[in-house]
């Protein structure tokens, strides 16, 4: 146990120094959510004026969907630096040392969800920089970027069955957007449930993304809503255990 | 006990392709054992199943008297391996690609530090040490992912075509390093398609080919096997073919003489200790008043075993990894 807890610290420690060496790995999932930042806070400035919009400020019930997304886009990062370790025959180099096959996985995803609490400070940077203010303050800031980055950890599992089974970043990276926006747009990310049409109501509570977002949300806006915060770990511990199993299975495919 | 036993080993492909159709053999503790065979013969195959990346089809392989599919972990911990396709991380430094196997390993880190510092030493990257590994040319990947693989000190390593795309210069000082390496006592195991090199470095070898092995013995008892030198005679162009004859029975008749072979213009045999002969041979045919051309006298290459033994030339083919999709970045060009 504590040998795989050693061996999971180096190939964390192995992708962290590659994070920090190569910054492009850091901001590459960041560019979008800051655009959509930029974009949605300008273009649907005036959406809180609508009957039933359950806030005061669009940019404020905003954030936190940007958070999420930033978590989703980082998440698929983690399929295609599996891919390319393949590539680089490093994949091969981990398997014939004795090491455990999953502390090569865990050792992703770890390092992914560093990567994320790194990324989701910066929104919340940015957030802060235009005006947002956080209800829970310091130390609502850390669930929310702890939240964001287990989410993100979850989602993680989803890029590496991907990665595993296609072995091509590429195809790693498509298919990652392709599933994240529609899932993202079929949740209450952008528009508050209560002005969703009623089938998209339904969907949206059967879809992971809503329930780390009202979370997020509450935390942002309305203070420690615990029934939100412990209904989002379960999503994500739900979403963790289909999407590890999964990745797992994958992977032992892949190595024969 | 031998280091490495393998019996029977099959394996079958899902699509039916048959790697390798029942393959047996041993390497003693010591040893530079190779194979020797063209691409897709079934070398990597064979390699992969030993360091525990494949799983055979069928037959048994153990190492240390362990079995390589049963305990994996065990022989993990035993060997080390440098794949044909080289395995570093780009954005690591050379030192840091060598601690982090160590590490993998088990190594302590200030051990692993220390294992770095000397190995870096030893394969004459020193300087190039705190460099990314992204940025060395062909050569000094190929030492970097040799010394990635004995950063544990394993007393057996399985080389895969250890020297295939590095020129001349980087190849010898690579043979000359694995000499080394051997006379410290580690069990070399290699492939290679380099007949040269087969030669150099090999106390034994198979030669492999479709999944099979075809003859296994030393360089030297392979080549002896063939019935000696070769002392090969050419005739002026235009002479009658009749003249091509008369060479012919008179070579076949010198005493000791083996399989002779017409070409065009010329005449070979082999023959035990031809160098002995030489004098008389070309005193017979001056008397026979047979015009000649050139006179040659070859020790047999392991070129003329593989022929021998497979009916073809050794046919030398470098296969490229397939590239790289999406990665975009130029600057981490493989050398």
């Amino acid at each position: 146990m504590l040998r795989t807890a050693g061996e999971v610290r180096v190939l964390w420690g192995r992708n962290m120094v590659k994070t920090v060496r190569v910054p492009i790995l850091l901001f590459f999932s960041l560019f979008q959510p800051l655009i959509f930042l930029l974009l949605f806070s300008q273009v649907f400035a005036e959406l809180d004026r609508l009957p039933g919009f359950p806030y005061d400020d669009y940019l404020q019930f905003l954030i936190p969907s940007i958070i999420a997304l930033t978590a989703l886009n980082s998440a698929f990062q983690s399929g295609m630096g599996m891919v390319t370790d393949m590539e680089d025959g490093l994949l091969d180099k981990f398997l014939i040392s004795p090491i455990h096959r999953y502390s090569i996985l865990v050792g992703r995803v770890l390092s992914d969800g560093s990567r994320i609490v790194v990324q989701a400070l910066v929104i919340v940077g940015v957030a802060y920089v235009m005006g947002t203010r956080f209800e829970t303050g310091l130390a609502g800031l850390a669930v929310i970027v702890v939240l964001a980055a287990l989410f993100g950890m979850a989602w993680a599992g989803l890029s590496n069955i991907v990665a595993l089974l296609t072995g091509n970043a590429e195809l790693t990276m498509v298919i990652g957007i392709l599933v994240t926006f529609p899932v993202l747009f079929l949740s209450t990310a952008f528009m508050p449930a209560v002005l969703l049409p009623a089938w998209l109501d339904v969907v949206s509570a059967w879809n992971p993304i809503t329930y780390i977002v009202e979370a997020l949300r509450a935390l942002v806006n309305d203070g420690w809503d615990w029934g939100a915060i412990w209904e989002s770990l379960a999503v994500t511990a739900l979403l963790a255990v289909v999407t590890f199993t999964g990745a797992t299975a994958a992977f032992r495919k892949a190595i024969g | 006990m031998p280091l490495v036993a393998v019996s029977d080993l099959v394996k079958v492909y899902p699509g039916g392709i048959r790697a390798l159709d029942g393959i047996s053999f041993e390497v003693a503790a010591g040893e530079t054992f190779g194979f020797l065979g063209p691409n897709g013969a079934g070398k990597t195959t064979a390699i992969r199943i030993l360091v525990t990346l494949l799983k055979a089809t069928s037959g048994t392989a153990t190492v240390d008297g362990i079995d390589v599919a049963a305990e994996p972990h065990e022989i993990r911990q035993r060997v080390g391996y440098a794949a044909q396709f080289i395995g570093l991380d780009n954005d690591l430094t050379g030192r840091e690609n060598l601690v982090l196997q160590a590490r993998l390993h088990g190594v302590a880190r200030a051990e692993a530090e220390r294992r770095a510092g000397d190995l870096l030493e030893v394969i004459q990257l020193a300087e190039a040490a705190e460099r990314r590994a992204g940025t060395y040319s062909g050569g000094m990947r190929r030492r970097l992912d040799l010394a990635q693989a004995l950063m544990h000190r394993p007393r057996l390593i399985f080389l895969d075509e250890p020297t295939t795309g590095l020129d001349p210069q980087n190849r010898r000082a690579m043979w000359e390093y694995l000499g080394g390496l051997n006379d410290q006592g580690v069990t070399i195991f290699l492939t290679t398609q380099y007949l040269e090199e087969a030669d150099e470095l090999c106390d034994r070898l198979a030669i492999i080919d479709q999944g099979a092995i075809v003859v296994e013995g030393t360089p030297a008892g392979l080549k002896a096997g063939l019935g000696g030198d070769v002392v090969a005679v050419t005739i002026p162009t235009g002479e009658p073919p009749e003249l091509l004859a008369r060479t012919r029975q008179l070579l076949a008749a010198v005493p000791g003489a083996g399989e002779t072979k017409a070409y065009d213009h010329s005449v070979a045999v082999y023959l035990p200790d031809a160098s002995a002969r030489l004098a008389s041979i070309v005193r017979e045919l001056d008397a026979a008043a047979i015009p000649v051309e050139k006179l040659e006298l070859a020790h047999p290459s392991l070129d003329e075993v593989f022929l021998r033994y497979t009916g073809e030339r050794l046919r030398v083919e470098e296969v490229r990894r397939p590239s790289r999709v999406l990665r975009g970045s130029g600057r981490r060009g493989r050398g």
